[in-house]
């Protein structure tokens, strides 16, 4: 079995006297897609931006392929896209693009070469050179899970990717998510949309109020509990916390 | 350093701010387009208006022999002159009349012109009668010589002397100008559209990525000061010209080119305290109020040095603001000092880097990413004070100082004192407390804190003031005679008041209340926006700018440092009002005694050791208070 490459332990983070996360562990391997689900302020962005190294633990450890995700080098072997994720507005993607391909220290021609097919791979033939304030927020969405995988990272880390996307964005945005798992890369992701967590997802963590309520495939879960959907399996479960979910 | 990250930062904010219609229209519409349209309506109205002034004649009246020595040269230029056969001074005042000549009363030989100086026409008049005067001599009289007026400046000093009044202060205008926006767009901007968290999840190191912004922002700067310069410097020679064709004046090139390099540290150091206090805010909007005061804290002594005939030393070559507004005027003259450029440039860089490492920090910090802090509303029950109490206090409090009670302490000074004190700061705290729902002692932060900690602030209040004084002395030192009278004032030696009530009046009362409003709600309220060191540094800036006196700000701001220290510390207020307490009482003994003036003629190394010796008891002081660790108790 491979070795986890996304790894959170007993991490836990506060905000002054509000505990955001707490000791959460959860490990995410290569060619795996794991779904981090919980309702709205459950901290699955907090758990996220750990991993991002945007946000060091108070307590635990973060780690991105063996190195604390703070680092250089951990950073180098992510590919983030926050829930909050803009564009260079008066920039071209194309030329967003070529900004981080640089950060990641891509040479220029790897960078035209890697530009071209996720062009093709992505849809953006046509978007390319105009500007991102221009574009939908499908476009957008394309553009950024572009420069997410630009440079080629074994750790994917996407926070909501599917939120305001319409039926065949998400469709086409979870295809892509199949593609990098289909190619090793170890992808983390959050979402509230269970639907599309048991359509995408090898193994899911369930999040609610900082702690780890469940953890298993959308099978496993749904056997635990004894519910037909993972949304009643999800209800079953924050019942149990005794919290509102 | 990565120095290809901090290029490739640079080229795409400036690329984008280039792409920013509010950005360009500042940096060329501004200095290209509305200078040139102003000079051109500006030249045509001044223009209109002097033909209009020449083409019409003076109206005058003689009265006396003035009429009868000036009558015939008048007549001899009508297109210059209407004589009225009769007139009085208050036809002039009315307008109906331009000027009048007549005899002095009490001395008839003596000719008086009467003119209206507020009128154009008045003063036009005036000016021709003088040349005509100029040419009327007693019967029998030759002129034996003749007077030329001949100006040693060349034409070209004369435009850079002119040039040197006010273009320094536009350029720095317009520097500030052209960094503001951008500096917002790429901090509060960016956290706005949500590509922050984008670039900080990526290999790129925080001082990279500011030092490649505020590059970005310097250089926006610097072209809109480029611009500017160059656009007004050639619209102010075309008014000049075309207002008035007496005057023609050369524009000395060199020395406004070199008056423009000043362009660039003042863009860096802009550039750099604009990015780092963008970086703090969470919104567009709130970047702009933050850099509003910024922006005219740094125009105030600007304009000073513009206003004022400062020479570029001293303390004045170390004032961002002033230092370069002074540097560009001494330039444009081409009286320029190293030591004062020197200064300028060493002290230029130095706060640039400040605040370069700031901004690195704040964006290494995680506010920017975490969540925002939850809002109380003000006046709801255990409300505690925040930064925007803070500044809203010592605004009334400066407001009433200013209006109210100094004009009380003009009258009777104990008087005025007392009440500014114990109303105005006192008062004002309570009355705050009361009105936003706490306890008096918790906005005082007024604990006891153990007996080691009040023999530390007794150390500490009764060393400092020698190093305080010795360094304000150092950077800014006061006229002797301005030192004797507020001596006299507050420490009158001619037995008007007794040594106890000086003590009251000048060491116990602002210990009680300028520690009340200072280090209790204000250090307290700006704590929960800013780190103790900001904290601390801005509550002692106002402290000392609550002082009104140019020469007081340097002690009284370096008091403050110290009193914000042991407050925050501490955790309590009373720390501190003992050692302002010690502080005030000793200069008071020092002033009683005599003893101030003896030192006053110390020599050299007894300075030495008084300083050493004030070092000594205050880092005592602090050792005992807690050391220099972080404050985290306020």
């Amino acid at each position: 079995m491979p070795e986890p490459l996304a790894v959170l332990d007993s991490a836990s983070k506060s905000f002054g006297t509000v505990r955001a996360v707490v000791a959460l562990s959860l490990s995410v391997r290569g060619g795996e897609i794991y779904g981090l689900l919980g309702p709205n302020g459950a901290g699955k962005t907090t758990a996220l931006r750990l991993l991002a190294g945007l946000l060091a633990p108070t307590s635990g450890r973060a780690h991105i392929a063996g190195h604390d995700a703070k680092t250089a080098a951990a950073k180098g072997r992510l590919g983030f896209l926050g829930g909050s994720t803009g564009l260079f507005a008066r920039l071209t993607p194309r030329e967003v693009l070529d900004y981080f391909g640089q950060i990641y220290n891509l040479g220029r021609k790897e960078i035209s070469r890697r530009v071209a097919g996720l062009a093709t791979s992505l849809a953006l033939q046509g978007i390319l050179d105009r500007r991102c304030e221009g574009l939908s927020t499908g476009e957008r969405q394309r553009v950024s899970i572009a420069r997410t995988v630009l440079h080629d990272p074994p750790v994917l880390v996407l926070d909501e990717p599917t939120g305001g996307l319409d039926v065949l964005a998400s469709r086409f945005l979870r295809d892509f998510v199949r593609g990098e798992r289909e190619r090793g890369k170890a992808v983390l992701f959050s979402t509230h949309y269970l639907a599309e967590a048991d359509l995408l997802c090898d193994r899911i963590g369930f999040l609610h109020q900082g702690r780890l309520l469940c953890e298993g495939s959308p099978a496993e879960i749904r056997a635990h509990t004894g519910k037909g959907t993972l949304e009643e399996a999800f209800l079953a479960l924050a019942d149990g916390c005794g919290g509102p979910p | 350093m990565n120095l290809r990250h901090v290029r490739l930062t640079f080229v795409k904010e400036l690329r984008e701010a280039l792409r920013d219609r509010r950005t360009l229209a500042i940096m060329i519409l501004l200095p290209l387009v509305v200078y040139p349209l102003l000079s051109i309506l500006a030249a045509q109205v001044a223009a209109s208006r002097e033909k209009k002034r020449d083409e019409r004649p003076s109206t005058i009246a003689l009265h006396g022999p003035a009429r009868e020595a000036l009558a015939d040269h008048i007549g001899q230029n009508p297109t210059l002159f209407v004589l009225l056969p009769a007139g009085t001074a208050a036809d002039v005042e009315s307008g109906r009349l331009d000027a009048l000549v007549e005899a002095d009363n009490a001395d008839q030989d003596r000719w008086v012109v009467l003119y209206d100086a507020s009128r154009d026409e008045s003063r036009i008049a005036e000016a021709r009668l003088g040349e005509v005067l100029a040419k009327v001599l007693p019967d029998g009289c030759v002129p034996r010589f003749v007077v030329e007026k001949r100006s040693l400046a060349s034409r070209a000093r004369v435009g850079g002397y002119l040039l040197s009044k006010a273009l320094p202060l536009f350029v720095v205008l317009m520097v500030l100008l052209g960094a503001f926006y951008p500096a917002i767009d790429v901090t509060a901007g960016e956290r706005e559209r949500g590509t922050l968290e984008t670039v900080l999840s990526s290999p790129i190191r925080r001082t990279d990525l500011m030092l490649g912004k505020v590059l970005a922002v310097a250089a926006l700067a610097a072209l809109t000061g480029v611009l500017n310069l160059a656009s007004m410097a050639i619209t102010l020679m075309q008014i000049l010209r075309l207002g008035n064709h007496s005057i023609v004046l050369d524009v000395p090139w060199g020395h406004a080119l070199a008056s423009s390099l000043v362009i660039f540290p003042a863009a860096l150091l802009f550039a750099a305290a604009f990015v780092a206090l963008g970086a703090t805010a969470r919104t567009f909007k709130e970047a702009q109020t933050l850099l509003l005061p910024a922006y005219f804290l740094t125009v105030a002594p600007a304009l000073a040095a513009a206003i004022g005939e400062y020479r570029l030393a001293g303390i004045a070559a170390w004032v961002p603001g002033m230092n370069v507004t002074l540097l560009a005027r001494d330039l444009m003259l081409g009286r320029t000092g190293l030591p004062g450029t020197l200064a300028t440039l060493a002290s230029t860089l130095l706060f640039s880097a400040l605040a370069l490492a700031l901004a690195a920090r704040i964006y290494d910090s995680e506010r920017l990413v975490a969540p925002a802090p939850a809002r109380r509303l003000a006046g709801s029950p255990g409300h505690g004070t925040n930064a925007g109490d803070a500044l809203v206090l010592f605004a009334l409090a400066f407001l009433m100082l200013y209006f109210v009670f100094l004009p009380i302490e003009k009258r009777h000074l104990v008087t005025g004192l007392l009440i500014s004190e114990w109303v105005g700061l006192l008062g004002l705290v309570a009355l705050y407390a009361r009105m936003s729902g706490q306890r008096l002692a918790s906005v005082l932060a007024l604990t006891w804190p153990p007996p080691r900690v009040w023999l530390g602030a007794a150390l500490i209040g009764c060393g400092a003031w020698a190093a305080v004084a010795t360094l304000s002395e150092w950077l800014l030192p006061a006229p002797k005679a301005m030192l004797e009278e507020l001596r006299k004032s507050l420490v009158p030696l001619d037995g008007s008041r007794g040594f106890f009530a000086t003590l009251f009046l000048v060491a116990l009362s602002p210990a009680i209340c300028e520690e009340a409003l200072f280090r209790g709600p204000i250090l307290r309220g700006l704590r929960t926006r800013l780190g103790p060191g900001s904290a601390v540094l801005l509550q002692a800036a106002l402290f000392g700018l609550f002082h009104l006196d140019v020469y007081r700000l340097i002690p009284s701001t370096l008091l403050g440092v110290l009193l914000g220290y042991l407050a925050l510390q501490t955790g309590s207020i009373v720390p501190a009002t003992i050692a302002h307490f010690c502080n005030n009482a000793v200069l008071v003994t020092l002033a009683s005694f005599r003893l101030d003036q003896r030192m006053e003629h110390m020599s050299h190394r007894a300075t030495t050791l008084l300083v050493m010796a004030s070092l000594a008891l205050t880092a005592s002081g602090i050792a005992l208070v807690g050391g220099l660790g972080r404050g985290r108790k306020m």
